[in-house]
């Protein structure tokens, strides 16, 4: 009862910042420089021609009535109609987000799966080789940018050894699956690097703590006492960091979505500011918002019932 | 054995002779896009991806000629100009129809000529401006004009003159002929054009097919009908360096706007053609010469002696070795393209001469030291190196070239207020007549001369009077004059002009991309 209480008033919560997002974003593109009649009709069109188009796209009304009709039928669930697809946005949107999703949640898995047994390894063998080893391989994941290792994973593994596809999503679950592991390993390295190095000094920090101590005093197997004890109690700080690292896997998605010519919402965003198609822009950023929002959410309620001392207030 | 061996002897001379009297049939062409199509309508049809595959779906009354300084007959078997100038008639093919197999009428052909010249639909109307009615009777098609106009047959041959189904629009869903138009593209499908290709398959941003017309007029090098493949599947890789390597994988058959400084190492590969097709493009910077610039402070550039010096001052051999390793060659025209008709090719335009140039800036009394902004394209490679070549090149003349970079609509509309000293730009030919280039570039009422400011009365009137001027000689010593004026006169840093870059796997043949942009499928086989 309690949670559910919780839930609704963070959702009640939501709406201010939705709120406040949609007056920055929808300032935020008007004062991009270049006029979307313009990148509509192309630098040759006549005046006259740009004219009609900021009448037809009603630019010509005063920011305020635009605002208010951005804001009245975006409640109504009517985020316009793109300029760049002529199309419905959110139809544009539904249609490009499954892809990003699946990206996104494909990441996180395979950054968890490379991650979690790495930092138990390095954790175990603190100060001696394998932990050296294994920070310095990540430190190197880190520091190198996302297009970067997408292309080279793309010139080795797609283009020379033929192991991949170079680019596309495929079919079939089992198909995307294959089409997107580069992309997705792409953006783990990166993440993969940032949770190892949490959950590593968070693994030491409890293996150190009182309890671990006397959990072995007792003499418990050391299975029992990293999964009941460790993993759980270090897994916390990690869950926080990968709900807040929600938004860089979103970003993230701008790029590897481009390189990898994937069709997710990333490479629409980076498509839409290019065409100042306002709509689809004002339309996506929500998206983004409510996303990261659901993401930290979900943070939270899962970060209680891993530690029960936190209380959801 | 022996039975072997002659089996093997026979597979072998086949496969020799079969390529000598027959084109390989079939197939499936993969091509990798820098950009995806919206709107493939031969009227709505605005950004390069939509004008240059309209000529897949939708036929026209005639075609360029192959050298592309005249044109022949189209859906139009034969065409003819009457003596004042004033009446086009056609003569439409016998038995053309849509590729759904439905006739194609001269009802088609003055509904669509028509739409194209409506002002309140089409961006391109102004091309057709002077055509006063159109008619048919039959396979007779008249065209009557205001006035004579000296374009009207290249006209007939330009994409937005391509001929599209009445029947099809009057039975779309929509209010107005644009939305009708949408939403016949949205729905695909082989009824609305008689091109060598329709529309099958289309996600918007990421894929594109097109299946061959089984109706198709035109017959091949073999005397059988065109086009030889099945169809092309399109998609759209705008990373570049991820579309060549689709092609390097073997994903795809074509990748189209390879980085010039990919070409050498695509061309050194076997397995792939490295093809630079001629093209109509040029590539020049428009300066600003109005008197003051846009916060009040004065222009230097506004005096012509400190622009002649800039391009006496520019490298152009050294700016192509940069930034196309080679692949390109200077502008000799001012105002177009060496391979538009009517271009005068006096030589080198502004060759390189700093010792005149410095003379000029003396001349002109150029305070050193002197800023001017140079406003390039935010991400692009080219338009860096064009900066970062030019600074140096300027700096004897005392010219402390300072670098601005903005994104494409960004710069558009600096361009149209002004509000710039120097800014890249670029230019491919739409049209197969210089008219509308020049137009472009020159005439100050269609957009103050690419936004230079520059307003010649004596070019002005030349170019007004060329627009119904129908002796070809005349025409031509206008647009002569206008060269002549233009150049002397420096509203632009004149650079260079490139081909368009396409790499080709080895197994695909006659794919053409034309001095104009259009993708040509029509020819193309690929042989698996």
């Amino acid at each position: 009862m309690a949670t559910l209480q919780y839930i609704l008033k963070r959702l009640f919560l939501m709406i201010p910042t939705f709120f406040l997002v949609m007056i920055i974003i929808f300032v935020l593109v008007r004062f991009l420089p270049g006029d979307p009649a313009i990148a509509i009709a192309g630098d040759r069109a006549s005046d006259a021609d740009l004219e009609a188009i900021r009448e037809r796209l009603g630019l010509n009304e005063p920011m305020l009535v635009q605002f208010w009709l951005f804001v009245t039928n975006t409640i109504q669930g009517d985020l316009g109609s793109s300029i760049l697809m002529r199309a419905p946005v959110t139809e544009v949107i539904f249609n490009r987000l499954p892809t990003t999703a699946f990206l996104t949640l494909y990441a996180v898995g395979l950054s968890l799966l490379i991650a979690g047994p790495l930092a138990f390894v390095a954790a175990l063998n603190r100060g001696r080789w394998p932990d050296v080893l294994i920070r310095t391989v990540f430190q190197v994941g880190l520091s190198m940018p996302v297009f970067y290792i997408g292309l080279i994973l793309l010139t080795f593994l797609a283009a020379q050894l033929r192991w991949f596809p170079v680019g596309g999503y495929g079919d079939t679950f089992g198909a995307r699956l294959y089409h997107l592991f580069l992309p997705s390993v792409a953006v783990a390295l990166y993440t993969s690097a940032i949770i190892m190095r949490n959950l590593r000094s968070a693994i030491i920090e409890v293996l150190d703590a009182e309890y671990v101590q006397f959990a072995r005093a007792k003499g418990l197997p050391n299975r029992l006492i990293l999964g009941r004890h460790v993993l759980r109690n270090a897994l916390i700080s990690t869950v926080t960091l990968l709900g807040l690292s929600i938004g860089n896997l979103m970003s993230g998605t701008l790029v590897t979505e481009t390189v990898f010519a994937v069709p997710g919402v990333g490479r629409l965003m980076l498509e839409a500011i290019f065409a100042r198609d306002y709509p689809l822009i004002q339309g996506l950023t929500l998206t983004f918002a409510v996303l990261v929002s659901v993401v930290f959410l979900l943070t939270d309620l899962f970060q209680s019932t891993l530690d029960p001392r936190m209380r959801l207030t | 054995m022996k039975r072997h061996l002659l089996l093997a002897t026979a597979i072998i001379s086949t496969a020799i002779a079969a390529p000598a009297f027959s084109q390989e049939r079939g197939g499936v062409l993969n091509f990798a896009r820098y950009d995806g199509s919206n709107l493939i309508d031969p009227i709505y049809a605005d950004r390069n991806p939509d004008i240059w595959m309209v000529g897949s779906l939708f036929d026209t009354l005639l075609r360029p000629s192959a050298d592309g300084n005249s044109v022949v007959a189209g859906l139009a078997e034969d065409h003819s100009v009457s003596d004042d100038g004033k009446t086009v008639s056609l003569t439409l093919r016998d038995g053309v129809t849509f590729a759904d197999g439905t006739p194609l009428t001269g009802e088609d052909v003055v509904f669509s000529l028509d739409r194209a010249r409506e002002p309140d639909q089409s961006p391109w109307s102004g091309l057709l401006g002077s055509i006063e009615s159109v008619s048919a009777e039959g396979n007779a098609i008249t065209i009557n004009l205001n006035n004579p106009d000296p374009t009207i047959l290249s006209m007939l041959a330009t994409f937005t003159t391509g001929i599209v189904s009445k029947a099809v629009f009057d039975a779309a869903e929509g209010a107005t002929d644009q939305e009708k138009s949408a939403a016949i593209f949205a729905s695909g499908g082989p009824g609305v054009g008689s091109g060598p290709f329709y529309l099958c398959g289309f996600e918007q941003g990421t894929s594109m097919k097109f299946c061959a017309n089984e109706n198709y007029w035109r017959d091949g090098a073999d005397g059988k009908p065109l086009p030889y493949l099945e169809g092309v599947n399109f998609q759209i890789i705008p990373d570049d360096a991820t579309r060549i390597l689709k092609l390097q994988s073997g994903e795809v058959d074509v990748a189209e706007f390879i980085p010039f400084s990919r070409v050498p190492e695509l061309d050194a590969d076997p397995a792939i053609n490295m093809n630079l097709f001629p093209s109509t493009r040029i590539i020049y910077s428009p300066i600003n010469t109005r008197e003051t610039r846009a916060d009040g402070s004065p222009n230097p550039l506004a005096d012509v002696r400190v622009r002649q010096a800039v391009n006496y001052a520019t490298n152009k051999d050294a700016l192509i070795g940069l930034v196309l390793q080679g692949a390109g060659k200077p502008m000799t025209s001012p105002l177009m393209a060496a391979a538009t008709p009517l271009s005068t090719n006096p030589g080198p335009l502004y060759g390189y001469d700093m010792e005149k140039a410095q003379a000029l800036i003396a001349e002109a009394g150029l305070e050193q030291g002197t800023e001017i902004t140079f406003t390039t394209l935010a991400g692009s490679a080219d338009d860096s190196t064009i900066f970062a070549a030019l600074q140096q090149m300027w700096a004897p003349l005392g010219i402390n070239l300072v670098v601005e970079q903005v994104d494409g609509p960004t710069r558009g509309a600096k361009n149209r207020s002004g509000e710039f000293d120097i800014h890249t730009y670029g230019w491919v030919n739409d049209v197969n007549d210089p008219g509308q280039v020049v137009g472009w570039l020159g005439y100050t009422p269609t957009a103050n001369a690419v936004g230079t400011g520059w307003d010649n009365a004596e070019f002005n009137a030349l170019y007004e009077a060329s627009q119904t001027e129908i002796d070809p000689e005349k025409r031509a010593q206008q647009y002569a004059d206008m060269q002549a004026i233009y150049a002397e006169a420096a509203p632009l840093l004149f650079m260079y002009e490139t081909p368009f870059a396409v790499a080709v796997s080895a197994s695909v043949d006659g794919y053409v991309q034309t001095p104009l942009g259009n993708n040509i499928f029509e020819e193309a086989t690929v042989s698996r």
